[in-house]
């Protein structure tokens, strides 16, 4: 610690601050104010269209949520998708990233070109492709497996097996991006030494690049988790959560803005609040994800 | 400015600035700013609440000019919107195009202006009785029936021939059943986890003699009493659970909603349906555009709803718009006379004609060019007078939604179980002790 | 490099290529059929058909429609260069200055991207509905906000790590003065990296869905997104999947040249700002 603060040390503090403040103050409002509210609201008894019967009810609502077996289910739905997604992504992505990093000169940019358009394809508009591609009213997926008969959207591991692809298809070029980047941090002169040393493809991706590359991939995992546990859009568009197939955050909407039971809403807001704040703290602690490294330091 | 001074006195003197306010229209300043828009909030159609917002504004003549903002095309969704913006006291909602099943919620939260005194008889002779009580909160007139709808059953003429039914006859849910079953073809009913599926089990509870909700005017959700575990819960879980387990449901049965059924019906395995109007102009159009044989338009029939006792007459569902008049709206009174102008019986024929949601006053069915252009007309009418409303409570949004749930899939309906667990489940989230 | 070697990168390629846009090809399909032709249950129309295009420019979904996109692009667009201008004064003092709490700023933008948005919604609507910007352009510009600032900090921060700012007092040595030399030598070293974060801004703005549907109710501000759900068939009840399709489309176009042409930025920007320095 010095002693006394340099006045240089002051005004660069002062610009530092006052440069960030805008932003600040902008992230500070749009989020912690709001979850304050939904905090505070989340101890009533609330319903938007009765607010004579708006009263304080303490715990009450959570207690419901929390022996609700619903509750558990669409919790269990959804650690299931983020689960499978997650790691189907992975696999995939890293493929991709091997074809981006090692495609001829000729076709690379074509082919980074093709991954990113999934990745800026508005999420709904992906919803709806692969729904009607599989729906038995539009869809030519049926005609083309020769089950015209089968209704993908009829029960819960069908509907869930597409909720998934449409994910993964659209979320897979993200992951690719940053394992991408962390192939690149690779040295070349390891790998080389490697393969002089005369190890086969497999040995060298399980010994040099896969033990190099756990930090991107631990932090690409992370944000992938962290995105795939708050999907929303997909089943929104897809099942409407029919089928069982609602996920946290489609409970949350439907109890909040569609029930306007702002009291049990705002509860469920919390919790999907401290379930993505507690597998965020699950990857830093127990995983030890370097978030420095993500921060760019 | 001659303007302005025209529009101070017309601030003083309330007839005679009417007819100034004429004046100003016909000099070509229709647009004057002292004329109040009205804000007409229109389900979407083919364009005939545009229209008829366009014809009063003409026949108002300066007193009001009303402006459509469309809503999405779902119930439930039109009712999010409209209640999210009633909730922060919204002044520019003046005019709602209502589904019926969300009056009565919305009058418990005070987000409708009562229909007055000097219209409530104008409003309410000759209107189809459901129609009415669906725009009624504890014996008030809190909305005005505007356009009415109501299923019937769609029948493929050679499939019943088949079968051996005379359907000029009232026919029962078995007798479709089992016909359709017997040639393997298929019974279109709404299966999907949506708002078809209330008004399909709604309508065959109150066919079987029964009520989802007994006390519609109930005050607080803890004090609401169901009939769905009922003997006539039971029979309507029975023909479910029959359709499932016969396959005359499809193998779409569970996400069979109002346009798939109707593919269905179309395709070769077409056999029965229930469904609204719009099969008719649908299929005409389908044939003209050449998607479809003029052979199966022909085919095509229609009857009232089916019975689910031979001998108690069937209560076919009531669907339609009822119009509500915004609480925190500026102008109530204009509002009232602009639904006064949009109601009238002549424009319910022409909004039949040009958009085919049928009338809910029943002289309207009278115009000559509806009954030419609507073959069905006749027992869309019938229809119409037998229907009966989806329950008229404040607490409609967890009842459809714990129907919703506890009665899908179709194949899982056990008319042991079902109706008891719907009821209990209901209770539970009414009571705030269960999330939905 | 062998003949083997360049025909196996060409069908690895192909394969990549049909992965990435066999939905968005599908959904082009779609919009190209006619309205009794949307349900043949094949991939391709039976001849191609443009009145789904019609019905949402010139037809009856157009005031359903074109409020939507110009909302959409509006919005989006505001939402963006706020977004990067604020990021752009926050990542220059994270990137050159030593201030106590810059740390503390990182860390806040990375909670506030991980927040999940549905917990955001309820609350936000109610104080929109109290405050009076419930269905308004601001009213969605400002939780856009809290989508695109983070990234943006994060990813210029990263840029700006990167550029070497000894020559800017080498500049000035050379007589320019600092304003001079602030626009001469930082701006184009600064630029490439602010127009990326803000090709990937402008994607997450106009992915969003759920701010969409909760906070508009009306064409005032409704945005595309929100808008498909909308769309109506000839009547209540039928399928508008062609209508949906065509609008889909039209929202993809803009995506889709933007990675056309700069792909390459993008990678960099979406790699620097998450992972490397």
């Amino acid at each position: 610690m010095k002693a006394k603060v340099s006045n240089r040390q002051l005004g660069e503090t002062r610009l530092g601050w006052m440069l960030s403040a805008p932003a600040v103050i902008i992230l500070l409002a749009v989020t912690g104010y709001p979850i304050l509210q939904a905090v505070y609201f989340s101890f009533f008894n609330y319903r938007m269209t009765d607010p004579d019967n708006r009263f304080v009810n303490w715990g009450q609502n959570y207690i419901v949520i929390l022996t609700d077996p619903l509750w558990w289910q669409t919790v269990g739905v959804t650690l299931l998708l983020t689960v499978v997604t997650v790691a189907v992504e992975l696999v995939l992505g890293f493929a991709l990233a091997l074809v981006m990093l090692n495609a001829l000169r000729a076709v690379r940019p074509w082919v980074r070109t093709a991954i990113l358009i999934p990745y800026g394809i508005i999420t709904v508009v992906a919803a709806f492709s692969w729904k009607y591609a599989f729906d038995l009213g539009t869809g030519f997926v049926g005609t083309w497996l020769a089950m015209p008969e089968f209704d993908w959207f009829g029960d819960f591991w069908s509907s869930f097996l597409v909720i998934c692809a449409a994910e993964i298809w659209k979320t897979t070029p993200f992951i690719s991006l940053l394992l991408l980047s962390g192939l690149a941090q690779i040295p070349g002169d390891m790998l080389e030494a490697a393969t002089v040393d005369g190890a086969t493809w497999w040995q060298r991706m399980a010994k040099v690049i896969i033990p190099n590359m756990k930090a991107a991939i631990m932090v690409a995992v992370l944000f992938r988790t962290l995105d795939a546990f708050r999907v929303f859009d997909s089943v929104f568009v897809m099942t409407a959560g029919a089928q069982s197939t609602a996920t946290v955050s489609f409970l949350t909407y439907n109890q909040s803005i569609s029930q306007l039971q702002l009291g049990m809403g705002s509860a469920l807001s919390v919790l999907l609040f401290l379930s993505v704040a507690l597998i965020c703290f699950i990857f830093i602690r127990i995983f030890k994800v370097d978030l420095a490294q993500a921060r760019g330091e | 400015m001659r303007h302005t001074a025209r529009r101070n006195r017309l601030r003083r003197g309330g007839l005679v600035g009417l007819a100034v306010l004429g004046l100003v229209a016909a000099t070509g300043c229709a647009a004057d700013i002292s004329t109040p828009t009205l804000t007409w909030y229109i389900n979407p159609d083919n364009g005939g609440q545009a229209t008829i917002a366009e014809e009063c504004t003409a026949e108002a003549d300066g007193a009001y000019r009303i402006s459509t903002s469309l809503l999405p095309n779902d119930a439930p969704s039109q009712r999010e919107q409209l209640i999210r913006r009633l909730a922060s006291r919204d002044s520019s909602i003046d005019i709602m195009s209502l589904d019926p099943v969300y009056v009565a919620e919305m009058a418990n939260a005070d987000y409708l202006t009562p229909v007055p005194e000097e219209y409530i008889d104008e409003f309410t002779d000759g209107v189809i009785p459901s129609s009415v009580e669906s725009s009624t909160r504890q014996d008030e007139l809190v909305a005005t029936p505007f356009w009415a709808n109501t299923q019937l059953l769609w029948y493929r003429k050679s499939v019943a021939e088949a079968a051996g039914l005379d359907m000029s006859q009232p026919v029962t849910w078995d007798d479709i059943i089992d016909a359709a079953a017997a040639q393997d073809k298929r019974v279109g009913v709404h299966g999907i986890r949506a708002e078809s599926l209330t008004v399909w089990v709604n309508a065959m509870i109150e066919s079987a003699g029964g009520s989802i909700v007994e006390n519609p005017d109930a005050d607080g959700a803890a004090e609401v009493e169901l009939g769905i575990d009922s003997e006539a819960g039971r029979r309507a879980a029975e023909i479910i659970e029959k359709i499932a387990a016969t396959g005359v449901g499809g193998p779409q049965l569970s996400n069979l909603d109002e346009n798939a059924a109707m593919l269905e019906f179309q395709s070769d395995s077409g056999g029965f349906m229930v469904n609204w109007p719009f099969i008719y102009p649908a299929t005409k159009a389908a044939v003209e555009d050449g998607s479809l044989e003029q052979a199966v338009f022909d085919d095509i029939g229609w009857t009232l709803y089916p019975r689910v006792d031979e001998d108690e007459e069937a209560r076919p569902p009531l669907g339609g718009i009822n119009l509500g008049v915004g609480a925190f709206s500026d102008h109530p009174d204009l509002a009232y006379r602009a639904v006064e102008c949009i109601r009238t019986p002549e424009r319910q024929s022409a909004y039949f004609l040009t958009d085919g949601n049928a009338p809910s006053n029943l002289a309207a069915f009278d115009d000559p060019a509806v009954q030419e252009a609507f073959p069905a007309a006749e027992v869309i009418a019938e229809s119409l007078a037998a229907s009966a409303a989806r329950p008229l409570t404040p607490y409609y949004n967890e009842v459809t939604g714990g129907i919703q749930k506890s009665w899908h899939a179709p194949g899982s309906v056990d008319p042991e179980s079902t109706p008891a667990r719907s009821q209990a489940f209901i209770l539970e989230v009414l009571k705030g002790e269960r999330l939905l | 490099m062998s003949r083997k070697h360049t025909a196996w990168w060409i069908v690895i390629s192909l394969v990549v290529a049909v992965y990435a846009l066999f939905p968005v090809l599908w959904i082009v399909s779609l919009s190209l059929k006619s309205p009794g032709d949307v349900a043949n249950k094949r991939f391709w129309p039976t001849a191609i058909d443009w009145s789904n295009y019609e019905l949402i420019f010139t037809g009856s979904a157009q005031d359903l429609f074109l409020p939507a996109l110009v909302n959409s692009v509006g919005i989006c667009l505001i939402a963006t260069v706020i977004a990067v201008v604020l990021a752009t004064l926050t990542a220059y003092a994270v990137a050159r200055l030593d201030f106590p709490g810059k740390r503390l700023i990182l860390t806040m933008a990375l909670a506030v991207s991980i927040f999940p948005v549905i917990s955001l919604v309820t609350p936000l609507f109610r104080i929109w509905s109290t405050i009076g910007l419930y269905d308004t352009w601001v009213g969605l510009i400002i939780p856009y906000l809290s989508l695109t600032l983070p990234i943006s900090i994060w990813t210029l921060s990263a840029f700006f790590r990167q550029i070497p700012w000894e020559l800017e007092q080498a500049a000035q040595v050379d007589g320019a003065t600092s304003f001079q030399a602030f626009r001469k030598i930082i701006v184009p070293l600064a630029a490439p990296g602010v127009f990326t974060t803000a090709i990937i801004a402008f994607f997450i703005a106009w992915n969003d869905f759920v701010y969409g549907i909760s906070l508009t109710s009306t064409s005032a501000a409704r945005p595309v997104p929100a808008a498909l759900s909308f769309f109506t068939g000839a009547s209540q009840f039928e399928e508008p999947a062609g209508a949906i399709s065509a609008a889909a489309i039209v929202v993809t176009v803009p995506v889709i040249i933007i990675v056309l042409l700069f792909q390459r930025q993008i990678v960099s920007g979406l790699t620097s700002g998450a992972v490397k320095g």
